[in-house]
């Protein structure tokens, strides 16, 4: 039987790393990345869950890490912008936001980027509609999505 | 996908001429590698040791007396470690100083309500606590007692004998009026053929919405008496003026620091009053203190774009489309504080005749505060608002003339061999070509085809309108533009700083008192500096951010109203200008007591200019002038490698009288044109061809030009098409967070297409304008195309500035109703 | 954005669920959370326990039955989307699902949910009514069924009582055609109003946006004029808020009702 719970510790990993926490049930997961892991790159740009400055993937799956509790991803492996990179390399997602200018206040791009990466991951090639839709749960304020559309498509084809 | 009418393209007046060196070219950011791995630090990811959350007590009603506030049972809550109250904030600091007159300058604004609550979101008090969910639990825990009151919601309404009056101190919701009066009004009217009457027009409230949200990390040495705010207010400069007094400190108490910022767009320009109440909460508490903003409070309660009406418009024109004159009384909505208000009141004034030749204009404007979140500059900030109704006035006038508006507005330009070109109110239009735009951004979006594709869009349903939006972006202000509203302020001019120092190892350092926010400084400061030191970029390093402990700090410094290209980089210039000459100076003593014009910079070498073998490294001058400079001849002593410069531009205080002077130091253009299809039945409509082509004079980085136009072009969007802070009767915000307040996503933005010009400023440095704002080209262009095509049924005024389906729904079924608005008096 | 105090728990078993439910009146069932955690954030709602139904077996996967479809509760909207069965048996499931939100909410928002939380913006509960769904219920007492048409009952209220959990639905074969039609905000955005349809012989026309729950309207025939006469003598009473007056909802309930027939018609056909 599974009892109630206030609080837990939960074991999670993110980006290769396990960690284990305790939090309180109501932490959202965004929040336990942020401050309890003090993984910053994953940000907050609204309450309502339209943004996705908080975008993360979680067991494969794209999603929200603040429609998520911490709590429900105790055993989970998560993947964070931290790890997009390896040894300081930037992945070609990255490396394709800086050459096509696909930021510029650079708040909403870590989440970008995480749509990006499971848009990809499952679509290699995707047509500029399909980037369009994948991202679309992404606000951006700076861009107009002009040039993160076109750094996606310039990814997927340095990826082929 | 986006298509770029390239230099190389027949759509280019002239070749873009070829520049040596970095400036010009897009480099790659600097800001980028760490932006791209989540390594940016934004003020919400700086962690103190004992740190607590702040969590706002708000006021639930726009309109309310405070009667009692009782904090006790959330003290009483584990962890929660203090909070703060109106009546402790009222003895502990003073009220903000307020720009304007009387009976605006009467109004009393603290960092808390202190008696009354004046806008729905309004902090009453404060609590701090071990995390940020307990934080908002005692807060819940906070019991105020409230008495409403009538709230004043409609703008139009403040100056009726009952209408609720917010500040009792002034008397009156006036918070500033004034008369501009240029030209000859009276002559102009006996000139004209036709008067265009316009009852009224309707710019809605609306903000930038920055992704980021407002905050601050807020600590407190008692030692040295010294807050350090780790945030991300845009204009220190002025936040500073606003909080020192209210501390009852000097400036030199206050240290802001920043490093990057999630986006602004003028929104985090008026935090003071927030800052000021977590500056108190640290010191009462001994411990730092973090305030974050989450999406609805800034919604609420930070900070939005002025609403403004224009009643009983008047245009003098002739038979053939020529523009004399207008008249209009201009009501701008502040919300409950002014704030940064009421310089809008001025601002507009930069573009008075936005890009035409009209000599003659009268405006009676007013500013009243309302039950409504104060404003603050917001990306294109007043000079917008007024172009949108330069605009509307122009498309309204062709349609009820029955004139082309490309015709009318070609007619009406100031035409580029007139530049500079000076406006009726002494304002000094520097360089341009807005014809050549206009025929560019046409060219783009195929104009000579779109009778063909109206009949098209007919075929299938749909309406089809093409319009036009013509804007200025005005940068660089001259703040003598404050004197015209309240002659007894002592601002004037303007200023920027930078250092540049070479360091022991031959490092090479910049400091701006700039305050990024996404646009590119580290990168567009460090290719300034490359050139001039004959360098690569890669080579220097610009701190990010700002740091007020960097004395690169001026009255004015801060990133907003389109300057960084003129101020800012013409700050690091002089100061890269002068370090050159230093590197020389050393270089010629070492290098045998030549003359310093010898010497040449190159590749990181000082070199003899004829002897190119006889060199020494940046390095090398560094470690002599830090370390080892007893070696140096008197002469070259007083070098210090450490070289300040404050960009000071070359204005005047304008004539109070007349209200007359130049505003601005340079003037960039955009002409955009939209082409959109509307479905009669729904209202909704879709834009299917965009055209923005812009004029920002020499284009330091090109790539970041143009990410800017995507940018304002995109927020113009969403502004015409759905954005809107709405209130209801009882001054609650209806849009109050993403989920009603819809912001253009990736399948919202239309196929942009992107042309330009380069029209050096002839008044700056580097020929470079400030750019950036947009001036809201965008939401003109959305307008008039819909009024475009909505003229086959029943030829309705758009007259709002944003036009959801809905709106557009309701022009098409009772079109008579705006037709109502218009009248044309033929003399 | 920050909850008020919650106790969570993640069974394994409906009948665990069940219990939990049960045991706490004020406990609410956790579907995807993309509704609840907002309004938990928002502290509309501050349930004392949540009962994570992500480890619930029973309420999973997509199957194809001899009548049609069986949806289990916590199907997500990608797989609405995504699954062949749903693409054979009944598309405009998926058509529908691919609409709703973005990428990440479609991940985690689930079938369940969307219909339990009855929000009148919401996409799918027209859809279910107009295509003849059918909700199971489980409680104490066993599994329940209960037709689409009589499960919505009010705004954000519906036929799962205290105690219960809607388990599944069961989705008949298209046998006609199927149509769906919205104004939304923004692409893809929240609906203002939208309408489904199912023509079959009969024509059914399902309202959303436009009252509490969906409203059915029976036309003789999926001619646009005869759809836009059933949904004028369907004096509808549509709410007025930010992004539409009642009285231009009433204009798209007749616009969209046609606009979703004629998709029906040409499908059937």
């Amino acid at each position: 039987m599974s009892e109630p719970v206030a609080q837990k510790t939960i074991s999670v990993e993110v980006n290769g790393t396990t960690y284990e926490r305790e939090v309180e049930a109501r932490r959202l997961l965004v929040h336990f990345l942020r401050d309890d892991l003090d993984l910053t790159g994953t940000h907050v740009g609204c309450d309502t869950g339209n943004c996705g400055a908080c975008s993360v993937i979680v067991d494969g799956t794209l999603l929200k890490s603040c429609m998520m509790l911490a709590i429900q991803a105790d055993g989970a492996s998560i993947e964070t912008v931290e790890g997009l990179g390896a040894d300081g390399e930037l992945n070609p997602l990255q490396q394709a936001f800086g050459e096509h200018h696909a930021l510029q206040c650079g708040y909403c791009t870590p989440g970008m980027l995480m749509s990006a990466k499971a848009l990809l991951d499952e679509n290699p090639e995707p047509t500029e509609g399909e980037i369009r839709r994948a991202i679309q749960g992404n606000i951006c304020r700076c861009t107009g999505y002009v040039n993160i559309v076109e750094a996606i498509a310039a990814a997927a084809e340095a990826g082929r | 996908m986006t298509e770029t009418a390239t230099p190389t393209s027949a759509l280019v007046v002239e070749e873009q001429e070829t520049r040596p060196g970095f400036i010009g070219t897009s480099v790659p950011r600097k800001e980028d590698r760490r932006l791209v791995q989540g390594e940016g630090v934004f003020f919400d990811d700086v962690k103190r040791y004992g740190m607590g959350f702040v969590h706002f007590v708000r006021s639930p009603y726009a309109h309310a007396k405070i009667k009692s506030i009782d904090v006790a049972r959330a003290l009483e809550l584990k962890d929660v470690y203090g909070t703060l109250t109106g009546d402790e904030v009222a003895i502990l600091t003073d009220p903000f100083f307020e720009m304007s007159v009387p009976p605006g300058s009467e109004i009393k604004d603290y960092a808390l309500a202190v008696g009354k609550t004046r806008f729905v979101g309004e902090p009453v008090a404060a609590v701090v606590a071990a995390t940020r969910e307990l934080a908002r639990d005692a807060a819940e825990l906070v019991e105020v007692e409230y008495e409403p009151l009538d709230p004043l919601v409609d703008a139009r309404r403040a100056q009726d004998s009952d209408a609720p009056i917010l500040h009792e101190d002034a008397g009156s919701n006036v918070v500033w009026e004034g008369v501009f009066d240029w030209g000859d009004w009276e002559g102009t009217v006996a000139e004209a053929d036709r008067i265009v009457r316009i009852k009224e027009l309707h710019f809605d409230r609306f903000s930038s919405t920055p992704l980021e949200c407002s905050g601050c990390l807020v600590e407190f040495n008692r030692g040295t008496g010294q807050w350090t705010m780790y945030c991300n207010h845009q204009m220190p400069g002025i936040g500073a003026i606003w909080m020192a007094p209210a501390l009852r400190v000097g400036t030199d108490k206050l240290r802001f620091v920043t490093q990057d910022i999630g986006g602004a767009f003028g929104n985090k320009i008026c935090l003071h009053p927030y800052f000021v109440a977590c500056c108190l909460l640290a010191r009462k508490l001994n411990r730092p203190v973090q305030w974050t903003e989450w999406r609805t409070d800034q919604h609420t309660a930070n900070a939005h774009g002025n609403e403004r009406w224009f009643e009983e418009t008047e245009v003098a024109v002739k038979a053939d489309g020529t523009l004399l004159g207008f008249k209009t009384h201009a009501i701008d909505d502040c919300g409950a504080f002014p704030r940064y208000e009421p310089l809008g009141c001025i601002i507009w004034a930069q573009v008075t005749p936005g890009c035409y030749r009209w000599q003659n204009v009268y405006v009676d404007f007013t500013q009243v505060a309302t039950n409504k979140s104060p404003v603050s500059p917001n990306r294109g900030y007043s000079r917008m608002q007024h172009l949108w109704f330069t605009e509307r006035v122009i498309d309204i006038v062709a349609n009820e003339l029955g004139l082309d508006p490309v015709d009318v507005r070609k007619r009406n330009y100031v035409k580029a061999d007139e530049f500079p070109w000076t406006t009726p109110n002494g304002c000094v239009y520097d360089s341009g070509d807005y014809a050549r735009c206009l025929d560019i951004a046409l060219e783009l979006v195929g104009y000579d085809g779109i009778d063909k594709r109206r009949r098209d869009a007919e075929s299938r349903g749909k309406l089809l309108g093409i319009g036009i939006g013509s804007t200025l972006d005005s940068g660089t202000n001259n703040f003598g533009q404050s004197q015209l509203l309240n002659p007894e302020l002592q601002f004037s001019g303007n200023n920027e700083v930078a250092t540049v120092k070479l360091d022991i190892f031959g490092e090479v350092v910049v400091t701006l008192g700039t305050v990024p926010q996404g646009q590119g400084h580290e990168t567009t400061a460090a290719q300034v500096v490359a050139d001039a030191l004959g360098i690569s970029p890669d080579d220097v390093t610009v701190r990010p951010g700002h740091d007020t402990y960097w004395n690169s700090h001026a009255g004015f410094s801060g990133t907003y109203a389109s300057q960084f290209a003129v101020t800012g980089l013409g700050a690091v210039k002089g100061a890269v200008d002068q370090l050159a000459g230093e590197i020389r100076t050393i270089a010629a003593a070492v290098l045998g007591g030549v003359p310093e014009d010898a010497v040449v910079l190159e590749g990181g070498f000082a070199k003899l200019r004829e002897n190119p073998e006889a060199a020494i490294p940046f390095m090398g001058i560094g470690a002599i002038v830090n370390a080892n400079n007893a070696i140096l001849p008197e002469e070259a002593r007083h070098v210090t490698l450490n070289c300040r410069y404050v960009y000071v531009p070359p204005f005047e205080v304008p004539d109070t009288e007349r209200k007359y002077g130049n505003l601005t130091l340079t003037y960039a253009s955009q002409i955009h044109v939209c082409v959109l299809e509307v479905d009669p039945e729904t209202g909704a409509y879709e834009i299917v061809d965009y055209a923005a082509v812009d004029d920002c004079g020499n284009r330091i980085h090109p790539q970041i030009v143009e990410g800017q136009v995507h940018g304002a072009t995109a927020q113009a969007l969403g502004a015409a098409t759905h954005e809107t802070f709405t209130y209801d009767e009882q001054g609650n915000l209806l849009t109050p967070n993403f989920y009603d307040y819809h912001v253009p996503h990736a399948l919202d933005m239309p196929p942009l297409k992107t042309g330009y010009i380069e029209s050096p400023s002839p008044f700056t440095s580097l020929g470079a304008k400030g750019m950036g704002e947009g001036g809201g080209a965008g939401i003109h262009a959305v307008c008039a195309a819909l009024q475009d095509a909505l003229r086959p049924v029943g030829n309705p005024i758009v007259y709002d500035s944003c036009n959801p389906p809905h709106r557009v729904w309701e022009l098409i079924s009772n079109p008579a109703e705006s037709r109502g608005r218009i009248s044309v008096e033929s003399r | 954005m920050l909850l008020a105090s919650v106790e969570y728990a993640r069974p394994r078993s409906l009948d665990e669920a069940l219990s939990l439910l049960a045991a706490n009146p004020n406990a609410r069932a956790l579907a995807g959370g993309q509704t609840l955690i907002n309004v938990m954030k928002a502290r509309i709602a501050a349930p004392e326990l949540l009962v994570d139904l992500n480890d619930v077996p029973e309420l999973r996967g997509i199957r194809e039955t001899d009548d049609g479809l069986e949806l289990g509760a916590m199907v997500t909207y990608t797989q609405l989307a995504r699954a062949e069965e749903v693409h054979r048996e009944r598309p405009i499931l998926a058509e529908v699902a691919a609409q709703i939100a973005d990428v990440q909410v479609r991940n985690r928002g689930t079938v369940g949910g969307n219909v339990c939380s009855n929000d009148p913006t919401n996409h799918l509960p027209p859809v279910l009514v107009a295509v003849g769904a059918t909700m199971a219920i489980a409680g104490a007492s066993g599994i329940r069924l209960v037709p689409a048409e009589e499960f919505f009952l009010g705004v954000y209220l519906t036929a799962v009582g205290p105690g219960e959990l809607l388990t599944g639905i069961s989705v008949p074969r298209r046998q006609g055609g199927d149509g769906f039609a919205s104004v939304t905000i923004g692409a893809d955005g929240t609906c203002i109003a939208n309408a489904a349809a199912s023509v079959n012989g009969d024509v059914r026309v399902v309202l959303g946006c436009v009252a509490a729950t969906p409203v059915v309207v029976e036309a003789p025939s999926a001619d646009d004029e005869a759809v836009r006469k059933a949904v004028a003598g369907a004096e509808l009473d549509p709410p007025s808020d930010i992004h539409a007056p009642a009285e231009y909802r009433r204009q798209l309930a007749g616009v969209l009702a046609a606009r979703a027939a004629r998709q029906a018609r040409e499908e059937a056909a």
